[in-house]
């Protein structure tokens, strides 16, 4: 009897444990929510100011001006086109040297070059942002005769830098994660190596590489520093690239340190604060969604 | 023979052809990459090494900061730094063991990993929004310490998660099972057995988040950096420099940009210094660790 | 009559870094002939039959040693491309390894690359590919699905189809019923009977009876030598070497 009841305490205590790890990790879903709560606490306020459509599609910000004006749409704009040409640059980037890591290099020159772009990856982005102020800025500047260069190309190729780690390592493990069985039908009947990779290795790897793709432009979207540096600060539709913008994040870091607490420009940044969530959002379940859809199915028909 | 033959060579030139193509632009891309990390590294050294001096490191701005150290920003970021671990340690490590040791399938794990997921792609300055939101405003934490070790823990929790996870899933299977064969319990199986021979990879995941939370600046802007600071902070309530946002205050703000060029370059090589060490650490550690693999 | 032997190999080693894994293999196989290779695990058999088409070239740190002669040339002479040699040897593996494409996909995959671009052409060589593996019946209403849904025997034939759209001389055969039931083994069996009347087929098998019931050669390797290469018959009837009886009657292996 004593046994059995020690037993069942001890039982008890395990189960205890596993609830209280479950919620441990459940936290980073509380917390997920939680950021979510306070991003609308303090960011809802702005509607009744104004409504959600005037400020996602206005295109005037002046949160300064009497009246102030809330249109956050070239902010939008601002971010899109600077992730636009980041990617541009950065995937065929990531890609290339994800193939080149997993299937050609030699294994010295893989150790080094993943080192590489694992330190790429911890470049501080204020660093980035630093670099592309006063490097490529002023060279932009001199050569293209440019009134400032601090714009969107600049910012997209120090966005580029950040965004390149993320797709290379991501795509890397997609590419290792092919069997081997596909590559030696694929030499057996006669294809060469570019072949292989090409037709076989990469379209079995497709949903690892579009995750890496997606993940490397949410990344891209949500960096803060580097366009706040270099992106120029010019809050109105761009007409090209390289014209000043102001991205989201920017806006956010730029103007919170000045805005009074709970005005309706406090709201309105923090209002920006959840659209970019809810961007970034998406693009992590999509990614999730992608990964996981085909992971058990492999590719599929291609 | 057979008489059809599918294979003409004629085509072969071409398609090797397109081999070396590929193969070229794959090798310029490896290049271009490493070309920029030591292009960087290299101008950033090449300009700030000038700066670094014994008073850089240990004396505090003076003049408005157009001249003297850069002492309190160092101090303060190793305390968000420090804090940051604190909060994301125990928090990953625990879920980590939760998520490959306790359930391994069904929805509650799905919805986790979800979660995890999308935490590490919340943009940086949305945690500086919630931490503002959050720890400043709801929890009156004020801009401190506080408020900014914890909003970074957040922000590398999913780090720690992942190099947990994969530090505890190469555990050996035996190795649990020996120990379940002998009557213990499963707490103690992990207890004893599991993370003692997961610590290593732990740790290194644990060193990568902490260079990443060391160079992070849009999640203490609000949260707990101050533009100036001449004396150290004395509890966790106190407002702190911190070195990224030290770097972006001088690069950006002021009448005095030109001037304290070399003072920004120093910043940022003390800053590179620190976050790459950390981080070239953690990647020695890393193959050793492969290399001296036990089992 | 003159025997016609398409692919000879003279003192052939191979190494894998320092380790020998065949040693001093010399072997003619005839035309238009099923050659069984046998042996216990990791006697060589693998290791000789992936030296015939070059795979082991994707192997780092090997070493191969002697002369393997396809039609007369050494196929390890430095001016031979690799790329070449397997468009002319086919090679069906161990595990069925059909590519994650649809059925006709799979098939044409090879013949695209070797340039041969006319739809109809296409089509036709499909069709044949697939009558020829006897697989045409199952699959001709579903060649746009993936291949991954067909059952094991069927991606092992839709295997031995996608190597035959190139029409190769030779089709090495790795093991190919072992991953299969046994109702799926009789097919591939029958199949490879039928095969060998217009192909040189090399199969390693660690099914005696396969080999007894399926081939005119046998070689039996062991520690990385060819101990005895015979007509089947009489390697199963009246082994000349004790090794071999030893083996076939189980006393070993």
């Amino acid at each position: 009897m004593k046994n059995r009841k020690h037993s069942l305490t001890k039982h008890a205590k395990e189960i205890a444990i596993r609830n209280l790890f479950g919620f441990f990790a459940f936290l980073s879903v509380l917390l997920l929510g939680l950021i979510l709560v306070f991003l609308f606490r303090e960011g809802l306020p702005l509607f009744k100011q104004i409504s959600v459509v005037d400020f996602l599609f206005g295109t005037a910000w002046y949160p300064t001006y009497d009246p102030p004006e809330y249109g956050i749409w070239p902010l939008i704009v601002g971010s899109l086109a600077i992730t636009f040409f980041a990617c541009l640059i950065a995937v065929p980037l990531g890609l290339l040297s994800a193939v080149y890591i997993a299937e050609i290099a030699p294994a010295g020159i893989k150790e080094i070059l993943k080192s590489i772009i694992e330190l790429l990856a911890g470049l501080p982005s204020v660093v980035l942002g630093f670099f592309g102020m006063v490097i490529v800025g002023p060279w932009l500047q001199e050569t293209f005769d440019l009134p400032t260069g601090l714009n969107i190309i600049n910012a997209a190729v120090m966005l580029a830098i950040m965004a390149i780690p993320t797709i290379s390592s991501i795509s890397e493990d997609a590419l290792y994660a092919v069997p081997r069985e596909f590559k030696e039908a694929s030499y057996a009947l006669g294809a060469t190596k570019y072949e292989t990779i090409i037709r076989v290795i990469i379209p079995a790897a497709l949903s690892g590489v579009s995750t890496a793709v997606i993940l490397g432009m949410a990344r891209a979207i949500g960096e803060t520093m580097v366009v706040l540096m270099v992106a120029g600060g010019a809050a109105a539709i761009p007409e090209g690239i390289f014209d000043a913008v102001r991205p989201m994040t920017a806006s956010i870091a730029a103007e919170m340190g000045e805005a009074p607490f709970r005005s309706g420009h406090y709201h309105a940044l923090f209002a920006t604060g959840i659209v970019l969530f809810m961007i970034t959002l998406a693009f992590n379940l999509i990614a999730d969604y992608i990964s996981n859809r085909f992971r058990e199915t492999g590719s599929g028909t291609l | 023979m057979n008489e059809e033959i599918l294979h003409p060579v004629m085509n072969m030139k071409w398609r090797y052809f397109k081999q070396r193509l590929f193969f070229g632009a794959v090798r310029l891309s490896a290049f271009v990459i490493t070309f920029a990390l030591l292009g960087i590294l290299a101008y950033i050294l090449a300009n700030g090494f000038r700066a670094i001096t014994w008073e850089f490191l240990t004396q505090p701005p003076t003049d408005s900061m157009t001249k003297g150290g850069i002492m309190p920003a160092i101090v303060g970021t190793l305390y968000l730094t420090v804090g940051a671990i604190l909060v994301a340690m125990p928090l990953g490590v625990v879920s980590a063991i939760f998520l490959t040791e306790y359930a391994k399938q069904g929805a509650l794990i799905r919805i986790i990993r979800i979660g995890v997921n999308c935490l590490a792609g919340v943009p940086s300055v949305v945690f500086g929004l919630f931490g503002l939101g959050f720890f400043v405003v709801f929890l009156k934490f004020g801009s401190s310490i506080l408020a900014g070790a914890l909003t970074l823990g957040i922000l590398i929790l999913p780090t720690i998660i992942g190099a947990a996870e994969e530090a505890i899933k190469a555990v050996p299977q035996t190795f649990r099972e020996a120990s379940l064969a002998l009557g213990v319990s499963k707490w103690n199986t992990i207890f004893r057995i599991v993370l003692p021979s997961a610590l290593p990879g732990i740790l290194t995941g644990a060193i990568l988040g902490v260079g990443r939370a060391a160079g992070e600046t849009a999640p203490i802007m609000f949260t707990a950096a101050a533009f100036f600071t001449a004396v150290l902070p004395k509890s966790i309530f106190d407002e702190v420099m911190a070195l990224p946002y030290h770097i972006y205050v001088l690069a950006t703000a002021g009448t005095h940009i030109e001037e304290t060029r070399p003072l920004q370059y120093g910043t940022v090589l003390v800053l590179i210094a620190l976050v790459l060490g950390i981080d070239l650490i953690a990647i020695i550690m890393r193959s050793t660790l492969r290399r001296n693999k036990r089992w | 009559m003159e025997k016609d032997f398409i692919i000879r190999t003279k003192n052939v080693d191979f190494f894998y870094g320092a380790f020998r894994a065949l040693s001093d293999v010399t072997v003619d196989f005839e035309k238009n002939k099923v050659t069984a290779l046998i042996g216990p695990s990791g006697c060589g058999k693998s290791t000789l039959l992936r030296l015939l088409n070059r795979m082991n070239d994707l192997i780092d740190g090997t070493r191969v040693e002697g002369e393997i002669l396809f039609e007369g040339r050494n196929i390890y002479a430095p001016d031979v491309d690799p790329v070449e040699i397997r468009q002319r040897i086919g090679m069906v593996f161990q595990k069925p390894n059909p590519f994650p494409k649809s059925i006709f996909n799979n098939i044409t995959y090879a013949p695209k690359l070797a340039g041969i671009r006319d739809r109809g052409e296409i089509e036709a060589l499909v069709e044949a590919s697939l009558k020829q593996a006897v697989l045409w019946d199952e699959v001709k209403d579903i060649l746009t699905k993936s291949a991954m849904t067909l059952s094991g025997g069927q991606q092992q034939r839709l295997c031995i189809a996608r190597a035959l759209a190139m029409k190769p001389d030779v089709i090495l055969m790795d093991e190919p019923t072992s991953a299969l039931d046994p109702i799926s083994t009789a097919k591939i069996e029958e199949l490879i009977d039928t095969l060998k009347k217009h192909y040189t087929i090399i199969i390693v098998t660690h099914n005696m009876q396969q080999a007894a019931r399926i081939s005119e050669y046998t070689g039996f390797f062991y520690l990385g030598k060819l101990i005895e290469f015979n007509a089947t018959e009489k390697i199963f009837t009246n082994p000349d070497v004790k090794q071999t009886e030893d083996y076939i009657t189980g006393r070993f292996g």
